[in-house]
Order: structure tokens, then sequence, then C-alpha cells
């Protein structure tokens, strides 16, 4: 670096000098953070299937008496984040309204798990966790919410077993896989998924987080880092910092033939918004959800931007639609103060309609 | 930000090297203890333990990797509106930041891959690429490896794969008892070309996009330059770093030619992985091994068998 006698003001050799007292600091306190704890809420094992486990969450409050909500997370990151902390946890917040929450954990796949398919997910496991959540309850139907890749197979689900569903809320879902803006869409659309998938067995949830971070690379592998200085010695804000960091890159490995259909079929050729996917067999028509549907959205989501969920509203055979977007991005709706305040209750009250 | 007041090069080097060798001793203590704790607990040697993911020790690890390239970015911007200030006359000084930027582009795109950048422009180049191609330690687009992987020696007594392309064995038909190996090798050698030409057609996006950051970020500092106000901190001149070059990466990766590179070369890492599978399985047939095309098929089994238990009502 070639460099003049004159080149540095004695500012930067200041702040370089406060950098290194924050170092020192937020060295330390990320030390300190390496215990975080994740998932807070107590909850029960209630029913078992291969790597999954369906479990059900205690009350907080007295019950609101009103069907019981299950909750059917993407395959792509672990659920915990619905329940990160008790500050930060839209389960617990669900729960405080008196409402009986279920939750699918999909558990991490593996090597036997790669010709597991979107009709095993969906016309499976899904159908039969919901059997579970009603025999418990005696009830034929009861409330399904679906979130993000979740939410498209809350959708499916809820159109092909319609009489199954009494409410469906999707959350941060994507219907239409060709939007302009959907970046991670368009670089699904160029790839070779059979030669993918065949080359990797299962699709491994590390190749899956280096495509995210992908979409703002400068952001999301070095500023984020940086910024990390500016949290110094703050205990409480490091451990949030490290539960997230935990959370983003603990992703699962995909079922291959899973991963394979949903590749080929929503982002490549996004069947879901021209009608003709089929799970099983069968056609999924979205015409077939004529139950109340509550869809909730980021406005600032980089990963499901909002025109990919809004069209929902035009799919659906529901007359009782409502589209409840959120000032958030993706990771905010889960975790973020405004959607822990705004989001539980909305839900509460759009059951108690 | 007067140019009287600057101190030299001298002084700049050595408060960024005490910075980072702090760091690093920081850093060292650090995976010292973990180190002893874990062989305490586990009975191991004192090497550094595994680091769980998203451990308060990844995050360290990831902080102290991306705050040397901060280092290094914000040293080069720095570096460059200070010589840009002891410019008194306002063209001339308008004309050194442009130069300057130029060069910089030039460092910026030439670090492609290396460590000081290496995070945000190879992580990103590849981001189907990442963790499920290749075999430990090798990197997408390299040689195929299977030389080092038994001990340096060619099992099949072929030329070397990862020869060049132009070897003229690559274009023989393959004959004899060997031949199905021979082709396979031709086939992988071919393929590892492709992943070559796909790689340096993905590296010239990239380029384009730090041009345009850089374009950008002149564009952003230089009516400051002009209005006598440069930007008045390295973290200032960074983040206007970042937002140029996010704002120009968003451009570029929409774009078809980015799309289309980025396909190529994930499309030829999986052919490649398929092509190295392939020899391998072959090699294991050979010592009688177990395959994944043996596993796969008892996995094919045992799903049938399931769906048909769930069939009758029995699962």
């Amino acid at each position: 670096m070639p460099a003049t006698d004159k080149s540095v003001p004695p500012d930067a050799l200041q702040e370089f000098s406060d950098l290194q007292r924050r170092i020192s600091g937020s060295l330390s306190a990320l030390q300190a953070a390496a215990g975080a704890t994740f998932g807070c809420s107590e909850k029960d094992a209630v029913y078992h299937e291969d790597k999954l486990t369906l479990y059900r969450y205690r009350p907080l409050a007295a019950s609101a008496n009103l069907p019981p909500i299950l909750i059917v997370y993407a395959l792509v990151n672990r659920p915990y984040m619905m329940d990160l902390q008790p500050d930060r946890s839209l389960i617990r917040r669900l729960l405080e309204q008196g409402l009986d929450v279920y939750l699918i954990d999909w558990g991490y796949p593996d090597g036997a798990d790669r010709y597991t398919d979107l009709n095993d997910y969906i016309n499976g496991y899904i159908d039969r966790c919901l059997g579970v959540v009603l025999r418990e309850h005696q009830l034929k139907s009861t409330t399904l919410l679906g979130v993000c890749q979740g939410g498209s197979f809350s959708l499916c689900y809820t159109a092909l077993h319609p009489g199954r569903v009494r409410n469906l809320i999707t959350m941060v879902t994507p219907v239409d896989f060709h939007t302009p803006d959907n970046l991670l869409a368009k670089w699904v659309r160029g790839l070779d998924i059979d030669a993918l998938v065949s080359a990797n067995g299962i699709v491994s949830g590390d190749l899956l987080n280096a495509a995210y971070v992908s979409l703002m690379p400068f952001r999301l592998l070095q500023q984020k880092y940086v910024n990390l200085l500016e949290l110094g010695d703050d205990q409480a804000a490091m451990e949030n910092f490290v539960r997230m960091e935990k959370w983003i890159f603990d992703s699962p490995d995909q079922a291959g033939e899973a991963f394979r259909q949903f590749a080929r079929w929503f982002f490549q050729e996004n069947r879901l918004m021209s009608g003709t996917l089929e799970i099983g067999g069968r056609r999924v028509d979205l015409k077939q959800i004529t139950q109340p549907v509550l869809n909730i959205y980021g406005k600032q989501d980089h990963l499901v931007p909002p025109d990919a969920s809004i069209p929902l509203g035009q799919l659906v055979g529901s007359s009782d639609y409502r589209a409840l977007p959120l000032s958030v991005g993706h990771i905010g709706m889960y975790v973020s103060s405004r959607a822990q305040r705004e989001l539980p209750q909305a839900i509460a009250e759009w059951l108690r309609r | 930000m007067a140019a009287d007041q600057m101190p030299g090069p001298n002084e700049w080097a050595a408060a960024m090297q005490k910075t980072q060798d702090d760091v690093m001793r920081q850093w060292t203590e650090m995976a010292n203890a973990w180190s002893k704790a874990a062989s305490g607990v586990l009975q191991v040697p004192a090497a550094p333990p595994p680091m769980p993911p998203g451990g308060g020790a990844e995050v360290a690890q990831k902080f102290m990797a991306q705050f040397e390239q901060y280092l290094g970015v914000s040293r080069s911007l720095w570096d460059l509106l200070g010589r840009t200030a002891t410019v008194q006359e306002p063209e001339q000084r308008t004309r050194v930041f442009t130069e300057g930027l130029q060069a910089l582009q030039q460092q910026f795109a030439g670090l492609w891959g290396a460590t000081a950048f290496g995070a945000p422009l190879s992580g990103a180049a590849l981001p189907f690429a990442q963790g499920g191609f290749g075999f430990p330690g090798m990197m997408p687009g390299a040689s195929p490896g299977f030389g080092a992987m038994f001990g340096g020696g060619n099992p099949f007594g072929f030329a070397a794969p990862g020869a060049t392309s132009a070897a003229p064995w690559l274009s023989m038909p393959a004959l004899g008892p060997a031949r199905e190996q021979q082709e396979a090798w031709q086939k992988l050698t071919q393929i590892s070309g492709r992943v070559a030409q796909a790689q340096m057609k993905l590296s010239s996006q990239w380029n384009e996009i730090i041009a345009l950051a850089l374009r950008e970020l002149g564009s952003k500092i230089t009516p400051q330059l002009s209005s006598g106000a440069p930007p008045g901190s390295v973290k200032e001149v960074y983040e206007l770093w970042v937002n140029s070059a996010e704002s120009a990466y968003a451009r570029i990766a929409h774009g078809a030619a980015f799309i289309q590179a980025q396909s190529e070369l994930t499309n030829a890492l999986s052919q490649l992985r398929i092509a190295q599978r392939e020899l391998l399985e072959d090699f294991s047939r050979q010592f009688d091994l177990p395959t994944r095309a043996e596993l796969n098929s008892i996995h094919q089994q045992l799903r049938e068998l399931k769906a048909a238990l769930h069939k009758s009502g029995g699962g």
C-alpha cells in the first residue's frame, strides 16, 4: 500500500485505539455468551414419528376456549426461533393469550430420508400430527399456522383436506415464486435440480445457508460481525446475538426428493400460483380453501418479499380473507419487539372474531 | 483532515499492527482456555476443540475474520482519503481520488478468493456450491483430488486426473479391459475444465460488482470532498463502502449474466461431484466395500415397505 508521509489523520489513530478497547470488551462478552440457551417455554412431546416430534406447550394463562393451534414450521430452519427466549417468543405470547399451542419439530433428516417427498410431509406427517391434535381435543377441525415454507405446506394441506382445518394462518409464506424482487427464486430457476439432488442425496443445510447469506453478502458475511463491536460488553445483547447466530446456521439438511420437488415445482415452475401443483397425485386447488384465512407478511422481508405473499388473497376460495402486513423483516417477524407486541394479540383477536 | 496534522504511515502501520496483535493475543488466550477446559473433561490433547456451530466460539472466530477484512478495506479507503486530503487544488484532488479508486478496483478485484476479502467474495460467489460439494479441504473447481486421496498415486494407472484439457488422452476413445475406468477419468477431467471456465465467468461478474461498487462509493464521497467535508471516521467510510457494495451487488446479481454464470458453475460442480462419486463407487466395488448405490437401494425398499404398512393401517 503506497502512502505519503502525511496520510493518516490523528482521529483515525484514536478511532483504532478505541476499536481495540471495544474488541477486547466484545470478545470477553462473546466468550461469556457461549453458554446462551435456546428455547424457553415448557413443552411435552406428544407424538413421534421417524425424525419428527410433535410438541404441546404447557399453558401460561387461563384457556381462551379457542381451538388449538398447530404450528407447521419450515424444513429449512429449526423451529425454536418461535420460542427463542422469554422476551422473544411468539409462542410464549400466544400462550399468554390463553391459546393451546402445538408445534411440529421436523428434526434433522439424514441420508435415510433421501426419498422422503412432499407427499410424505404434507399428506403423511402433517396429516398424522393434526390427527393427534384432533383426537386429543375431540375435534373435527382446528387452526393451522404455517410458517414460511411450512405456510406453503399448510396451504397445500388445507386445499387437500379442507374438512380438517377450521382456520388457516399463514406467516411469511411465499405463494408467487416468480416476483421480480425475489433474488433467491431467480437463482434457483437456473439450477439443474436433478443434478444437485443426485450429487448430494440429501441437500446440505450449509449449502442453503450459503445461498441465504449470499443475498446480501457484504452485510451478512462481514458488516454484521463488525457491528458486533457496537455491543461492547453488553452481555444480554451479546447473548441475543449468539442465539440468533446459532439459529441462522443451525439448518437441517433437506430430504432430497422433497427438496427436488419443492425447488422445481414451487421455485422453478411456480405451480402453486398457476394452479398446476399436484401432491400425492391430487391437484392442489387453492380455491378449495374456503375457511377463514389470515395472511401475515413482513413489509421488509427480503427472503419472502411481500409481493410473494400478497397474491394469496386472490387465489383462495375463502370469502373471509385478511392480510396482515407488519413493518418487519423475515426474522423480525419472529423476534422483533413490534411483532412480539402486535402479532399474538392480532392472532387471538382474529380467532375470537 | 488538515494535511499538516497527519501522522506518517509508520504510526498508522504501528497502530494497525498493535490492534491486530492485541486481538490475536486475546483470541489465542481464549482458544487455549477452551482447549484446557476440554482436555480436562474429554481427556483429549491440548488442541483447540471443535467449535459447536453458532456457539460463542464460532461467532468469535467469524468476528475475528471479518474484523481483519474490515481493517483491510477500511485502511485502503481511508488511506486514499488521506492522500486526497493533502492535495490543495480541488480539481486535482478529485482526480487523485478517482485514480485512487481505480487502483483500488484492481486491488479489490485481485483479491478474489484471497484471505483479505475472502468471505464477501468467494463466500458469496458459490452459494450453491458451499458445504455440499467436493471433498473436505477441496476448493470448488480445483482438481478432483483423487491423486491426493490415494496417496498421490493413480489407482488405475492412467494419466493424472486434473491434467490439462488439451491432453491428447482426453480425446482418445477408451479401449481395452480398463476402458470403463478410462472413460470415467476422461469425463471427470472434462467436467473439471467446465468448472474452471464457469468459475472464470463468475469471477468476471464479481470484478464488475467491485468496479460498480467503487464507482458508487466515489459518487458519494466526491461531492463531500469538493465541499470540504469528507467522511469523519474510518467507520463512516466503511459504512459507505458496504452500502455501495450491496447496491452494486443487488444490481448485478439480479442480472441475467450473473444468474447464468452462477448456474453454470453450480451445475458443473454438481456434475463434477457425480463423476467423482462414480469413480469412488467403482473403486469401492473392487474392494467389496459398501457403496452409496447399495444403501440407496435399501432405503428405497424400506420406503416401499413403510408405505405399504401405512396403507394397511399398521403405521
